[in-house]
């Protein structure tokens, strides 16, 4: 039983259309078709037609789960709705065995005028569930909702996070064998965020299968088995999670370096950063590095005023935008004297990445003596990758060592 | 434990054989009536828990169209001839099971695109949303009959005993309705102004079948009624109950045969593309 393939994704391929025209065109061609008794000839591109999704193949077994990485408009909602039978192939073929829930919109199908316990009701019976089983899981829901008292008011007076809890609260609680779930981790607060993964995880030990859409690497890096990352419709990779991951920050790095996209400045301008730079412990510039190593980030700054005891900082952070670790002169207790119109120096901040693998983003900054008023601060100025050669979740690196007995 | 496997791939409902498809239709029905009461009971609630007028809104419509002709047949402007009741009843009765049919239609191909991102985001029976659609025309029609009961007070007009029949013989009417509004919400998934085009003939129409009118006997709209499926259904409905059973039971025979087979090949065309609804709306 354990080993059991769940899902079997074989050539899967899906097309889709550029222009509204062949859209409507194609969409009376194809339902004319079907309607006789055609075949619908999916196989074949028409003019003004491209594959979304092209030769996907992959499996899940019982109790693992597939995480799905990948650009924005890269196929991976088009994959889930295939796999959700909202859509059908127009080439290859999807198995599945048992009941598949899915989450790619949450809160689908609610009326704003009807309260969350009616649309409990309405949303578990479109998720398949009959009469009996919502009654027999309504506190459970209501409970795992987090609502309370507001679950007799109309949805319309729900804030945007009552309506998402209560709306995955519903699908979890319809008991699916697969579970699809779109990028809905994202949002919610803390603990919400914490109740949904140890749900995750019951799934997990329940033996049920999971394919999760996410664009945080942590999540990915911390719940999947196996992870494919998708780019333009084909599989660019399919392996554990480490290694996919590895390849695709470091394809995000590649892409990004070179398209110069170096993030916005304010500030009262009286001080310019002019330009940033990462080193290596060898005085080389860097865009990759191995978790632990030691670097130097340079920022040139001009003065084009006199500025008093000015404050020098820099703030790290990871591709999700949390703040890994900031730094300033003020904090660190060091006074400059006046520097003047035209004086150019260089602020060098040293240290030693303990990072886990992931794609890293530096603001750089310089303030007035108060340290809020900013003469220029210059977001996302630097951008580099760490590669680990152990898995760990996470921010920081805390190089474990672990002893067992 | 025997697990449900399900299969997607391109032409499956061809590769499963004609009779099969019949056979997972009517599954998909059965499977289907919970949803169908829900979402009924969704837009229900929903209709009438903001505005007291809602009942008020259902009758304010019919009630100027037959004061209208009222109007134009007192001044004479209009002769509508004798008719088996008198004529506000007759009238009313008239338009209130057209409405059945116009009603049901609008909404009814108005469900899929109006149902929003819920058919893009979850699989469920889409059939589910036309059919439970139509369950607003009914509710109209109920409140209308009220207001027939009125009149028929008022009027001191008892009605045949044979209006018992009357459900059996609406149902070729709910039938044909709902089979055009099946094959319309699917086409106005891909060709918005269906919508449009639905709210002119249903217009158009109220004018071409005897519902404000007894069907005449002889010119052109007396040949238009007698080949029109639709006016044998409501004339049978009115019929049924105000004059002692059916004028014309072969004309209601073979329009209830029409409406059968109008339905179920929407039916089918429906199922079978009803994904490819999610993908253009």
């Amino acid at each position: 039983m354990k080993d059991k393939t769940v899902l079997k994704v074989e050539h899967l391929s899906k097309k889709y259309c550029k222009e509204l025209r062949h859209t409507m065109l194609y969409g009376i061609q194809d339902i004319a078709r079907n309607a006789i008794g055609l075949s619908s000839d999916s196989g074949r591109i028409r003019n003004g037609e491209f594959w979304a999704l092209d030769d996907v193949s992959f499996e899940v077994k019982r109790g693992e789960t597939l995480g799905i990485i990948g650009a924005n408009g890269s196929g991976k909602t088009t994959l889930l709705k295939l796999l959700n039978g909202i859509f059908m192939p127009d080439k290859g073929r999807i198995e599945i065995r048992g009941k598949v829930g899915a989450l790619i919109e949450i809160g689908a199908g609610f009326h704003p005028m009807l309260t969350g316990r009616e649309n409990i009701y309405i949303n578990g019976t479109i998720l398949g569930m009959s009469k009996k089983e919502i009654d027999k899981k309504f506190d459970e829901i209501v409970d795992f909702s987090g609502i309370g008292d507001f679950i007799d008011a109309p949805v319309k007076h729900y804030s945007s996070g009552m309506y998402v809890r209560l709306g995955f609260a519903v699908a979890v609680h319809c008991e699916p064998d697969i579970l699809l779930i779109d990028e809905v981790l994202a949002v919610g607060d803390e603990g919400f965020r914490r109740k949904c993964i140890s749900k995750l995880n019951e799934f997990k030990s329940a033996g049920k299968a999971i394919v999760l859409v996410s664009h945080s690497m942590e999540l990915i890096q911390g719940y999947c088995n196996h992870v494919i990352w998708v780019d333009s419709g084909v599989i660019k990779s399919i392996d554990t999670p480490l290694k996919v991951i590895d390849k695709y920050l470091r394809h995000i790095v590649d892409i990004r370096q070179t398209a110069v996209k170096r993030g916005r400045r304010w500030g009262s301008g009286d001080a310019t950063i002019t330009n940033s730079q990462l080193l290596d412990a060898d005085g080389k510039e860097v865009t990759k590095i191995k978790a632990g190593d030691e670097v130097s980030v340079v920022a040139k700054v001009k003065f084009k005023e006199s500025v008093e005891n000015p404050v020098f900082g820099m703030l790290l952070k990871n591709s999700e935008g949390t703040w890994v670790y900031g730094t300033n002169t003020m904090w660190q207790h060091r006074r400059f004297n006046t520097f003047y119109d035209g004086e150019e120096i260089s602020v060098t901040f040293k240290q030693k990445m303990h990072l886990v693998s992931n794609v890293y983003y530096i603001d750089l900054a310089v303030a007035y003596s108060d340290a809020i008023t900013s003469c220029e601060w210059w977001e996302n100025a630097l951008m580099f990758s760490v590669e680990t050669s152990e898995q760990a979740v996470g921010i920081a690196n805390l190089n474990s060592e672990i002893f067992v007995g | 434990m025997t697990e449900k496997i399900t299969v997607y791939e391109p032409d499956r409902f061809i590769r499963l054989g004609f009779f099969a498809v019949w056979r997972e239709m009517v599954l998909n029905l059965v499977m289907s009536k919970e949803l169908i009461w829900r979402l009924f009971l969704r837009d229900f609630s929903a209709k009438y828990r903001q505005s007291i007028l809602g009942i008020i809104w259902a009758i304010i419509n019919p009630i100027l169209t037959v004061s209208i002709f009222i109007f134009l047949n007192r001044a004479g402007i209009l002769n509508i001839g004798e008719t088996s009741a008198p004529y506000p009843i007759f009238a009313l009765l008239g338009i209130s099971i057209y409405g059945i049919f116009s009603t049901g239609l609008s909404v009814s191909s108005n469900s899929i695109i109006g149902a929003g991102s819920m058919v893009v985001k979850i699989n469920f029976p889409k059939i589910s949303l036309v059919i439970a659609s139509m369950g607003q025309a009914i509710v109209d029609f109920l409140i209308r009959a009220i207001l027939v009961i009125i009149l028929l007070i008022i009027y001191r007009f008892i009605p045949s005993w044979t209006f018992i029949f009357f459900p059996f013989v609406l149902l070729p009417l709910i039938i044909l309705t709902l089979g055009l509004g099946l094959i319309l919400s699917l086409l106005a998934g891909v060709l918005r102004d269906i919508i449009h085009l639905v709210s002119f003939l249903t217009t158009l129409l109220l004018f071409m079948v005897p519902a404000l009118y007894p069907a005449p006997r002889s010119g052109i709209f007396a040949d238009l009624n007698r080949w029109n499926p639709l006016s044998h259904l409501i004339t049978a409905c009115r019929d049924i109950i105000i004059s002692s059973g059916l004028t014309d039971p072969f004309g209601f025979l073979w329009a209830s045969v029409i409406s059968i087979l109008i339905f179920l090949i929407s039916w089918r065309i429906f199922f079978l593309s009803e994904t490819r609804i999610a993908e253009r709306v």
